[in-house]
C-alpha cells in the first residue's frame, strides 16, 4: 500500500517521483486537466527520492503519461511501480520464418517481411491501444511510420515500441535478408 | 447467454451491447460493422463461428471505442458494475480494456451478485487487472501466453512489461513450474489454458493436459490467435462442455484453423476465424468431439 492511502483504496501500481513540491503539484494539475485519474501520496519510503510528495497513477498509463509531462515540460525524477522491479524488461528475442523475422519483447511481437521491412503482423498485448497500433502499423514500412510510443499510451505500447525499434534496427542493418 | 466485454480501436465506437455476427469480413454488432481485427473483435468473431457450428444462440458483445485513453473502458467497467447482476450471463469473457485494479474488483464483487455466478473467462489486459489486484483465484479460466504466464507467476509483477527478467527468460518447458508458482501465490485463476509451442491446461497449478499438434509456429506471429483460443473456448463452456474439454477442444481447434488457413506470419486473424469451421468439422468428423454438450438452446 502506498503511504497516505486509506487502507480500502486500491493502488493502481505506479508513483511518480519528483524533486520538489512544486513539481509535483503541477504534474498533478496537468494530468488531471488530461483525464487521468491521479493523486497526491507520500512514497513509500523504500521508494522515497527528492521531495516527500507524489503522484500516484495507474502504472499501465505510463507511456501516455510520459509523453504528457514531457510535451509540458512538466518535470519530475522518474515512475516506478510501487511493487517489484523498478525497470521495464528490455530483453527481446528473435525468430525467422524464413520470409518474415519476428521480434518479441515482453508480451508484445512484430513481424516484419525481410524484403521490404512492411510490418505484417503485430501480435500479443491486451491494453486498449493495441488493436489501434496493429491496424496503424499492418502493411506499412517500418522506416516510414511513428514509434509506437508516440502515439501509444500503455506499457504495452512502450513494449510494442522495444520490438519496433529492434526490428528497425535488424531491418537497417541487412540483418534479415542476408 | 455469452458475453464478451472489451474495448475496439475506434475512439467514436459508443458503449453497445447486443448479439454480434461474423460475416467472413466483418464483425457486426448493432447494425454496425467493425474491423475483425486482433483483439476482441478477434475473439468475438471466433465465439460466433463456433456457437453457430454448435446451434447456440449467438454470443452478445459489450464492446466501445478506446484508443488507449481508459475513457472507454472505464465506462464499460462502470457498465458492468451496475448492470451484471441483472445481465446475469452464463459465461462472461474479459478481454482488452484498460487494467484498473480497483474498477476490476467491483466488476468482479457485482458479477458475484448474479442470481447464478457466472463462469469467469479472463484474457488480455482483463487479466492483468485481475492477477494484479489479486482476484485470481475468483477467476474461473485465464488463458495467458507464455510471457504473460511469466506474469501471473511473479508475485511483485502488476504488468508483463515489468516482471523479473528471468522468468521472462524461461523457456516453454518451464510453463509447468511457472504455473505452480502462479497458483501458490494466488496469481492463477482455478485453470490456465497456456497458449504456445505447446498449449498446456492447468488445474489448480497442476498440469492436466496439453496440445502440441498440428504445430504451426506462425501462429504466434498472427495477431489475434491467442484471442480465437479464447473466443473457441468461451463459446464451448458456454455450450455445455466440461472446462477441460473445452480447453482441450479450443486449443486444438485454433491449430487446426491456421492449417486449413495455410498460416504463414503474413496470415490475418480473420483467415483464421473463417476456417473455424473447417476445424470443427474435422474434429466432429474424426470423433474428437466425443461429448455433446447440453441443449444449447435452452441456455440462458
Amino acid at each position: 500500500m502506498v503511504f497516505g492511502l486509506k487502507k480500502k483504496e486500491q493502488s493502481e501500481g505506479g508513483i511518480i517521483l519528483f524533486n520538489n513540491v512544486e513539481e509535483a503539484i503541477t504534474a498533478e494539475r496537468l494530468l488531471m486537466s488530461a483525464g487521468y485519474e491521479v493523486r497526491l501520496v507520500a512514497p513509500p519510503p523504500a521508494l522515497r527520492k527528492g521531495c516527500d510528495l507524489a503522484v500516484e497513477i495507474n502504472l499501465v498509463e505510463q507511456t501516455g503519461i510520459e509523453r504528457l509531462l514531457a510535451e509540458k515540460k512538466a518535470g519530475y525524477l522518474e515512475i516506478v511501480p510501487v511493487k517489484g522491479r523498478g525497470t521495464l524488461l528490455g530483453v527481446v528475442k528473435v525468430t525467422d520464418f524464413g520470409e518474415a523475422v519476428m521480434v518479441k519483447a515482453g508480451n508484445m511481437k512484430l513481424t516484419f517481411e525481410k524484403e521490404s521491412g512492411t510490418v505484417v503482423n503485430v501480435s500479443g498485448g491486451g491494453c486498449p491501444d493495441i488493436p489501434y497500433l496493429h491496424a496503424y502499423l499492418i502493411g506499412k514500412k517500418l522506416t516510414e511510420v511513428r514509434r509506437p510510443k508516440e502515439y501509444g499510451y500503455t506499457l504495452c505500447s512502450l513494449m510494442l515500441d522495444t520490438a519496433f525499434i529492434e526490428s528497425l534496427d535488424i531491418w537497417k542493418n541487412n540483418g534479415g535478408r542476408s | 447467454m455469452l458475453l464478451v466485454c472489451g474495448a475496439i480501436p475506434d475512439e467514436d465506437f459508443p458503449l453497445t451491447i447486443g448479439p454480434a455476427a461474423f460475416d467472413g469480413e466483418s464483425l457486426l454488432l448493432d447494425g454496425k460493422a467493425l474491423s475483425c481485427t486482433q483483439g476482441t473483435a478477434a475473439l468475438v468473431g471466433a465465439a460466433c463461428k463456433v456457437t453457430a457450428y454448435l446451434g447456440a444462440a449467438a454470443p452478445r458483445a459489450l464492446l466501445v471505442g478506446d484508443r488507449g485513453t481508459g475513457k472507454g473502458s472505464r465506462s464499460l467497467y462502470e457498465y458492468l458494475i451496475r448492470n451484471l447482476p441483472s445481465i446475469s450471463p452464463r459465461v462472461l469473457v474479459l478481454h482488452y480494456m484498460l487494467p484498473v485494479m480497483g474498477l476490476m474488483k467491483r466488476v468482479v464483487e457485482s458479477s458475484e451478485r448474479c442470481p447464478r455466478k457466472p463462469v469467469l473467462i479472463a484474457d488480455a489486459a482483463a487479466m492483468y487487472a485481475a492477477k494484479a489486484a489479486g482476484l485470481a483465484l475468483r477467476f474461473d479460466i485465464f488463458t495467458p501466453d507464455h510471457s504473460e504466464m511469466a506474469f501471473l507467476a511473479d508475485p511483485e509483477a502488476s504488468h508483463p512489461a515489468y516482471v523479473s527478467r528471468h522468468l521472462f527468460e524461461s523457456n516453454g518447458a518451464m510453463i509447468p513450474k511457472l504455473a505452480l508458482a502462479a497458483h501458490r501465490h494466488g496469481g492463477a485463476a482455478k485453470m490456465l489454458l497456456v497458449k504456445g509451442a505447446t498449449d498446456y491446461i492447468v488445474e489448480d497449478g497442476r498440469v492436466v493436459g496439453s496440445v502440441s499438434a498440428p504445430e504451426i509456429p506462425a501462429l504466434e506471429a498472427i495477431g489475434g490467435t491467442g484471442d480465437t483460443v479464447t473466443g473457441i473456448l468461451g463459446a464451448f463452456i458456454y455450450a455445455g462442455y466440461e472446462f477441460r474439454e473445452a480447453a482441450n477442444l479450443a486449443a486444438r481447434i485454433n491449430r487446426l484453423s491456421g492449417l486449413h488457413a495455410a498460416a504463414t506470419p503474413f496470415t490475418k486473424i480473420r483467415q483464421i476465424i473463417a476456417a473455424i469451421p473447417a476445424a470443427l468439422e474435422d474434429c466432429f468428423r474424426s470423433n474428437f468431439i466425443t461429448q455433446q454438450g447440453p441443449d444449447v438452446g435452452d441456455l440462458s
